[in-house]
């Protein structure tokens, strides 16, 4: 077993500097940059991000970038094998071709839900498999975001999408609960897996320190509360966000050395309700009938999971 | 054909109001067209949608490039050069602007040719709707009352039928209804000088002649340039900081999307206004509360 010593306690001790300058063209209030930005505090600047299409194409908009380190553009499935690629070139050029040390980058694919669980999972599978040298950062805003909130793989089941909307066959609005990408990625052993919440700063910018220190495949799940497609006011982002631990909806965990932790467990699990009924996307639960029976079936689901941990 | 041009930011329901006005007037007996625009910036982000409203059938397409009637929603935008809302308006342009600064004060302050017509509707959307920049349905009722010839019943069989489609609450429906009524008929009315009607001219083709790869490649030069584009001007509402009972926490440091938020020399946070967008995390996550929601236009800077 690895001894890690978190380096963060509080807030205070967060990395001063940032590695993303304001100034992009996102949602006042997104959830996902929060999260992207404390990560980039705490990975630098020597990094290469290999940027799926979806909300964050928005990060860099040419001539400007808000980025302190390099960022290639690829298609909605092909975030990780340009990961691949960039990484042997590096290899490949160090070896070889006389390219300094110190000039090795991180390189980091960065990629929505939508191409994390449907279109670019396969390609991320491959590259698990053949235990490629990078980090993987999913900003997960239970959808497809960019192009105005359609249904994907990591929709939880009761929320209204603009292609699942809750009709009077489909009352739920997304019939199937969301994909459990942690689990899907856990069966190829990557190196490190953890999911973080921007509600978590300290707890998220351990976790990318650890992530710093190792090799491999290292895979990162990030809750991102989206005011524009969950519907609430974007000052509520971070209450959002505390609700889905706090009900127990989004486990904050890692998984490393073969052993699942979780580090946020939630003390007391609120109902879920108290997160659904705050969002636009979950209004049919409780308007103009409540819908006790999904409800409860949301409750069951996430009771199911912490049983087989509390 | 009466053109009208519609001014706001993502969220504040500029769409949906020239939606509104659309089908009041198509209620009135008229045929309408309606449309937003609107870059790949999101929330926040300045947009405008048109709606052309006329007797017969309209075969005029795109953009309004000169409207008869300005309805600018959000005074801020006044200010920002990618929006130039007042661009393409001339001498028969009215221009409405949704203030607390009375007409005469607002004509000073942006150097504006003429008087607009003003009124507070955020106040209005406050008192009905809780919530000050909702302003698809007053947006709505102050243009088909300015262009005097939508009935009141056209109006809010549209306000019905355009926010229903979206699924809005029955309660709330009803405070929009009462929201358009109480504009429609406390809001003073106004004439439209007449306009000449301008002769139709077709521009020259404009020919792409092929670059270079050289030329037609991206190159960026500098890192974090992203700054040099001012967000600031998103903000409807503004959070000012109370340093008299601020602890020095961070968490309003370590909460802010867009790194909004600086520490400065004496471990105290300070907000840049250049970049903040008003999301207002900040204000909400102070523990204390020792941040204040200002709204933007008259807020002291
Ligand atoms: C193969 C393909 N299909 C469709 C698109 C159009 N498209 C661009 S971004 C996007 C949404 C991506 O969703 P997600 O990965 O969840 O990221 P988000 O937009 O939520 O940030 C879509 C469908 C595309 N770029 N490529
Ligand atoms: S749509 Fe959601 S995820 Fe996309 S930029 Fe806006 S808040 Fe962020
Ligand atoms: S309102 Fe506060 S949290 Fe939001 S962008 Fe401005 S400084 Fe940051
Ligand atoms: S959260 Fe409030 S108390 Fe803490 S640093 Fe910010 S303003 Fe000061």
């Amino acid at each position: 077993m690895t001894a890690f010593v978190n380096p963060y306690k509080k807030i205070k001790d967060l990395h001063p500097k940032e590695a993303i300058s304001p100034g992009t063209g996102l949602c006042a209030g997104c959830g996902g940059l929060e999260g992207l930005r404390l990560a980039m505090k705490e990975l630098g600047e020597n990094v290469l991000i290999c940027n799926a299409a979806g909300c964050f194409t928005l990060l860099s908009v040419y001539p400007f970038t808000p980025l302190k380190s390099s960022w290639l553009y690829t298609t909605m499935g092909a975030p990780v094998p340009a990961a691949q690629g960039v990484r042997d070139a590096l290899d490949i050029r160090m070896a070889h071709k006389g390219l300094s040390n110190d000039e090795n980058l991180l390189v980091m694919a960065v990629a929505g839900d939508g191409s994390s669980n449907d279109i670019g999972l396969g390609a991320t599978s491959a590259a698990l498999h053949r235990k490629l040298d990078f980090i993987y950062f999913c900003y997960d805003n239970e959808a497809y975001g960019n192009t105005g909130f359609q249904l994907s793989a990591a929709s939880p089941l009761g929320s209204a999408t603009q292609t699942a909307p809750t009709t009077k066959v489909h009352p739920a609005g997304a019939e199937s609960f969301k994909q459990d990408l942690f689990e899907i990625w856990k069966a190829q052993e990557p190196t490190y897996i953890a999911t973080v919440s921007p509600r978590e700063p300290v707890d998220l910018s351990n976790k990318f320190a650890k992530a710093k220190t190792l090799q491999g495949p290292r895979m990162f799940i990030c809750m991102s509360p989206c005011p524009t497609g969950w519907g609430y006011d974007p000052k509520e982002s971070n209450l959002i966000a505390k609700l889905a631990v706090d009900t127990g909806i989004f486990p904050i965990k890692e998984y490393f050395e073969g052993k699942v932790v979780h580090t946020k467990p939630p003390k007391k699990r609120l109902p879920v309700e108290q997160f659904l009924e705050r969002q636009k996307r979950f209004r049919h639960l409780f308007e103009p009938e409540r819908r006790d029976d999904i409800i409860a079936l949301i409750q069951q689901h996430v009771d199911e999971y912490w049983r087989r941990y509390e | 054909m009466f053109r009208i041009r519609m001014h706001g930011r993502g969220g504040q329901g500029i769409k949906t109001a020239s939606q509104i006005l659309g089908s009041a007037a198509f209620n009135s007996g008229f045929q309408a067209q309606d449309f937003p625009l609107y870059s790949a910036e999101r929330r926040g982000a300045p947009i405008v949608a048109f709606t052309r409203i006329s007797e017969d059938a309209i075969l005029e397409r795109g953009p309004i490039v000169v409207p008869d009637l300005l309805l600018i929603g959000d005074e801020t935008l006044l200010e920002s050069p990618q929006a130039a809302p007042l661009c393409g308006s001339d001498e028969s342009t009215v221009i409405f602007i949704n203030s607390e600064k009375k007409p005469e004060e607002l004509q000073k302050h942006y150097s504006l040719s003429k008087l607009p017509l003003q009124w507070n509707l955020t106040e209005l959307c406050i008192q009905y709707l809780n919530h000050g920049m909702l302003l698809s349905t007053a947006l709505a009722a102050t243009g088909a009352r300015l262009i005097g010839t939508i009935s009141l019943q056209a109006l809010l069989k549209a306000v019905e039928s355009e926010l229903g489609a979206q699924g809005i609450p029955k309660k709330a429906l009803e405070k929009n209804h009462e929201l358009a009524q109480t504009i429609f008929l406390d809001l003073p009315s106004t004439t439209f000088p007449a306009r000449q009607p301008a002769d139709l001219q077709a521009n020259s083709l404009i020919v792409m002649e092929q670059k270079g790869i050289r030329d037609a490649s991206p190159l960026i030069f500098a890192t974090g340039n992203m700054a040099l584009r001012k967000t600031g001007d998103w903000r409807i509402q503004r959070p000012e900081i109370d340093y008299s009972h601020c602890n020095k926490c961070l968490i309003c440091y370590a909460r802010c999307p867009d790194g909004a938020i600086r520490v400065n020399a004496d471990d105290h946070p300070e907000i840049d206004y250049d970049h903040c967008k008003g999301c207002m995390i900040c204000a909400q996550e102070c523990p204390g509360h020792f941040i204040n929601t200002v709204r933007e236009a008259g807020a002291e800077s």
